[in-house]
């Protein structure tokens, strides 16, 4: 893991923010909402690890919190728990799975959705559960769409690491 | 026991850094991010619209909002495109409405043509003081879209800010009727809470019926116009247009006039208190382009 990782990290996730928040956040399919910069969150977190995943997170939530000026932190809470938490799978050997970043992607939807609802209701914002819920599904199949692309781009950037870069690698069993 | 003699290629595990230290390395990072974004947002909650971070917050969106701009027009021939294949599978149902709706307004002009000289030479006459009306007290600063929400708030962001005289609680409107009011502002940039979030209401009237009410959120992109007497006269097609300021120690986001939609249907309930009357908005606000803020005449 280099300085030019970083960079590499940081252009990819700055591009997917900026697009998220202009383009993809307009895109409604059957009540759900592509979300790029989650997608090459995973991607990211699952190539470089926990650290790259939770830093990504932080400062791609906050170029999203600050070019909709919303309340600053918020997705940045939520994105940084997701990269951290997809780093550490990403940090085992079952990231060499071939359905590694589709289910990855699959469960940091569902988990990133709760999460700023848990936070919206906390902070006592609206919360609408039936929306979110309603939504969910096709938010997931776009996500899932969006997968393959992204991940492959996001590898041909980053190239899987060797195995004795990964200091803590869990081995999966299974 | 000859290999003690030989040279061999040392192990890559012999490379990896300590792994107790990688680990504690791994959650620091995670507890000082998480703090950090706690507490930016706990700042941002306890002062959304003004302090040093909704400063700083300003400056990154002015700093973001060339990328946005940029992005934006290279999404823009793929989302007229998409929007051109979708307007063209409606058009036929639409025609046909338009040209009835054709028949009935040039009727309607010539009434209202003779009303409205009436009308201006009976305030003559009674030297009638009135409130902000629009538009004739507004002037529209025209703009576009840069960004939309991500989570439940319906919010957009526009790419015109204090620097255009634009404040919170600005009205923002196309040119088919109302979308919102602006909840923040920085000195490029202003967001604007859309009319389908659950926080927003916006006193209207019935200009049919003269019958007063809420715009508030309803179900499938539809609106409600509550708090409505089961006794009041509502029927379909009725405009809605917002209500106005009424009482001038309460003055109203929205001056009086501006077209929300109209009556989709309107019918009692015997377990609700008031009339369901469901409103369909004239702008499409799941499709926002360009858009214009209303500001005060007084302001300029």
């Amino acid at each position: 893991m280099t300085f030019v990782d970083g960079l590499k990290a940081a252009a990819l996730l700055f591009v997917a923010a900026i697009l998220q928040v202009s383009v993809f956040s307009e895109a409604h399919v059957l009540g759900g909402t592509p979300d790029l910069l989650l997608v090459t969150l995973v991607a990211v977190a699952l190539l470089r690890g926990s650290v790259f995943g939770a830093t990504g997170g932080f400062f791609g939530g906050l170029l999203v919190d600050t070019a909709t000026l919303a309340k600053l932190g918020l997705t940045s809470l939520v994105l940084t728990l997701a990269g951290y938490w997809i780093g550490r799978y990403g940090e085992t050997t079952g990231r060499d799975r071939a359905h590694a970043p589709f289910l990855s992607v699959g469960v940091i939807t569902i988990l990133y959705a709760v999460g700023v609802l848990v936070i919206h209701f906390v902070i006592g914002e609206p919360a609408p559960a039936g929306a979110l819920f309603r939504g969910l599904l096709p938010s997931i199949v776009l996500n899932l769409i969006l997968t393959a692309p992204v991940y492959w781009l996001v590898r041909r950037l980053l190239r899987p690491l060797d195995r004795g870069d990964y200091a803590t690698e869990v081995q999966l069993l299974g | 026991m000859a290999v003690l003699g030989t040279s061999v290629q040392r192990s890559r595990n012999e490379r990896r850094p300590n792994r107790g230290r990688t680990a504690q390395i791994r959650r620091i990072v995670l507890v000082v991010l998480v703090l950090v974004a706690l507490v930016l947002l706990t700042i941002s909650f306890r002062s959304p619209t003004s302090g040093p971070l909704h400063g700083i917050q300003g400056y990154g969106a002015t700093a973001l909002r060339p990328f946005e701009v940029a992005a934006d027009r290279v999404a823009r021939p793929f989302r007229d495109g998409y929007d051109y294949v979708s307007s063209l599978t409606h058009a036929k149902s639409q025609l046909k409405q338009a040209q009835k709706s054709v028949r009935q307004l040039r009727a309607q002009v010539l009434v209202n043509r003779k009303a409205a000289q009436e009308l201006a030479h009976l305030k003559a006459l009674m030297h009638f003081e009135e409130l902000k009306t629009f538009p004739k007290d507004y002037t529209a600063v025209n703009t576009t879209v840069i960004s939309y929400a991500t989570t439940f708030a319906q919010t957009v962001t526009i790419a015109a800010g204090s620097n255009s005289g634009i404040r919170i609680d600005t009205p923002v409107v196309t040119a088919d009727g109302l979308i919102g009011h602006v909840t923040n502002v920085t000195p490029s940039t202003a967001q604007v809470m859309l009319l389908n979030d659950p926080g927003s209401s916006v006193p209207a009237v019935d200009i049919t019926h003269n019958v007063t009410g809420l715009i508030r959120k309803g179900p499938h992109g539809t609106f409600f116009l509550d708090n409505v007497p089961k006794e009041a006269v509502v029927e379909k097609g009725d405009e809605i247009v917002t209500r106005g300021t009424v009482d001038k120690r309460y003055p109203d986001y929205y001056p009086r006039g501006i077209p929300i939609g109209s009556v989709l249907s309107a019918s009692p309930s015997d377990i609700a208190t008031f009339l369901t009357v469901q409103v369909g908005a004239y702008a499409n606000l799941s499709s926002l382009d360009v858009v214009a803020a209303l500001i005060p005449n007084s302001r300029k």
